[in-house]
């Protein structure tokens, strides 16, 4: 942490303290859920963005890290009895077995083909737990039992409460993040991503780095996966190996600025807000409005400024000192 | 002096075509040696069989007497044997700074220490005053110099330069010349890839030629010059005429 400056350190706090304020001050309960959703998606889009950001491995498949958490902690709490907690952490796990067979295979590839392969990974696990009714519920799924205030079981009153869980994952992601782009791992990864042939050239041993980053990405996203089931007490193949979930992970992240230590999180704000806003505002009128208008606003922003908003922030911002750490990831559309 | 190169009955085929066959020579420590030849001549192949790009179909590449062949090319350039390419390869969204860094990580994983090498690199190629440009934002030579303070942060003992002068004016080949002659009055062992005849003869102590993919002469740059099948191959016959003439080929 020594080279973050005074004022960097000071806008740290206030956010801090804004962000453990807001669910004192702001009680509604569907205000809270968006707090919940927009934090949720920031960490996913965070740990999305140490494989998809730095190194520009474009994943589109990290919905089969969500559902290997989600399923895990899942089936370790109603057949075993064990607290989620503790799923939460050997779902982490799990994904992070999983995640060396599926880079081993999608790693081979490069480019739109890599893409590729990972959506494929995820919806063949999908159809994995679709089809195995035996072990996971099959395509009905199953709501998870309703213990009232357990805290030790990752089951609270208040939505409050879920809003901090899913803070301290964010904090967690961030600061992973921040170690990471600081050290040479960092350096490593945005030259894999600028050119993996002049990388191996000047030593970087790129297939070992790609693994060990997508272990972390893996292991991250589980953990999304075992909180969202906590928070909505609800499993099934569809919305925990939803497509979506990739998509939103990469979106987030691509909107906001990929290879930036915040630019997941200002994506999210964004995407989340306008959604919310348009749904309230537009929901109601013609069906669909709402998501052609989203669908205009993502294409002004990819159009426009295509490094993201935290590429326009720190084009406004250059300043020498930030000049250092391997500059932020271009375009990757 | 010892032998800091030795490549041996090198072969690589593309389908029909043998891009290199059979090719042989010995690269001794603190010397410059220029492969040269026509385009197509298997130059470049030579170098990615050499620096693990491409996979030999037989043959032998032992540097310090150690086989290398089969390495993956990030395993050759911790033996010491870093590499430059022919259309240089910045990492364009990084600085000069972070894009030497990354090359002095393979030998300290410290960030400061590393800056500390890579500044070192900069300042040898002369670079310095861009450290903070971004590598996209450079100009054609200054990205060769780039590539090269990339490679020496690496700390080789063994430089291969690929085509580093195409694309330069005059003034700015009489500077990567003087680059070169640097390196290796560092210690440095050199082979070098060029078409640039004017810099081969004044950084080259052996030269070795190829055509077709196969080494058709080798030996000190005068006896080259002269050779009849280096000039009916590449050379052509005006050249000795050019070359006391004082312009480039």
């Amino acid at each position: 942490m020594a080279d973050l400056n005074k004022w960097s350190l000071l806008a740290l706090a206030v956010l801090a303290a804004v962000l453990l304020a807001l669910p004192q001050v702001v009680t509604n309960s569907f205000a809270v859920d968006i707090f919940i959703r927009i934090l949720l998606f920031s960490f996913i889009g965070v740990a999305w963005n140490l494989m998809g950001g730095y190194a520009k491995q474009l994943s589109l498949g990290h919905a089969a890290y969500f559902g290997l958490g989600a399923y895990t902690s899942t089936i370790m709490q109603i057949d075993f009895n064990i607290s989620p907690w503790i799923g939460m952490i050997a779902g982490g796990v799990v994904a992070m077995l999983a995640s060396l067979p599926i880079g081993w295979l999608c790693f081979r590839l490069r480019g739109p083909y890599f893409t590729i392969a990972t959506i494929a990974t995820a919806q063949a696990l999908m159809l994995v737990f679709l089809k195995f009714r035996d072990f996971a519920w099959g395509a009905e799924g199953t709501t998870l039992p309703n213990l009232g205030s357990a805290p030790l079981m990752m089951q609270f009153e208040t939505k409050a409460s879920y809003y901090y869980v899913v803070l301290g994952l964010l904090a967690v992601g961030l600061l992973i993040t921040y170690r990471i782009e600081k050290s040479w791992i960092g350096y490593y990864l945005v030259a894999i991503g600028e050119d993996e042939d002049a990388a191996e050239a000047i030593g970087v041993n790129a297939p070992r780095i790609k693994r060990d980053i997508y272990m972390i990405s893996a292991f991250l996203t589980a953990l999304a996966g075992t909180f969202y089931t906590q928070y909505i007490y609800f499993i099934d193949p569809a919305t925990a190996f939803s497509f979506n979930i990739s998509i939103e992970a990469a979106l987030v992240s691509i909107v906001g600025g990929i290879g930036t230590l915040w630019g997941p999180v200002i994506g999210t704000v964004l995407l989340e807000t306008t959604s919310a806003l348009l749904q309230s505002w537009l929901g109601s009128s013609t069906g669909g409005i709402q998501l052609t208008v989203y669908a205009l606003i993502l294409m002004a922003v990819i159009l426009w400024r295509p490094t993201g908003l935290m590429g326009m922030l720190n084009e406004m911002l250059q300043r020498p000192a930030h000049h250092e750490k391997p500059a932020r990831a271009r375009s990757v559309l | 002096m010892s032998d800091a190169l030795v490549i041996a009955g090198l072969n690589k085929r593309f389908g029909g075509l043998r891009a290199v066959q059979d090719v042989s020579f010995t690269v001794k420590q603190s010397e410059t040696v220029a492969l040269i030849g026509p385009n197509g001549a298997g130059k470049t192949t030579s170098f990615h069989l050499i620096t693990g790009f491409h996979h030999a179909d037989s043959g032998s590449v032992k540097a310090f007497g150690r086989e290398i062949v089969g390495l993956k090319p990030h395993d050759v350039c911790a033996l010491g044997l870093a590499r430059t390419f022919q259309v240089a390869k910045p990492f364009g969204a990084m600085t000069v700074l972070a894009n030497v860094m990354t090359g002095a990580f393979l030998r300290d994983r410290h960030v400061a220490a590393a800056r500390e090498t890579a500044r070192e690199a900069i300042e040898f190629v002369g670079l310095s005053a861009r450290e903070q440009t971004r590598a996209k934002d450079l100009t054609t030579i200054d990205q060769r110099r780039l590539e090269m303070a990339r490679a020496l942060a690496t700390q080789p003992k063994i430089l291969l330069l690929d085509e580093v002068m195409a694309g330069l004016n005059p003034s700015e080949i009489d500077q990567a010349v003087a680059l070169v002659g640097k390196l290796s009055q560092a210690g440095l062992t050199i082979v070098i890839v060029e078409h640039v005849m004017r810099a081969i003869m004044a950084v080259a102590r052996h030269i070795v030629v190829l055509d077709h993919g196969q080494k058709i002469a080798e030996g000190a740059p005068k006896e080259i010059v002269e050779n009849p099948e280096v000039i009916r191959a590449y050379l052509g016959s005006g050249y000795v005429h050019h070359l006391a003439g004082g312009s480039h080929a």
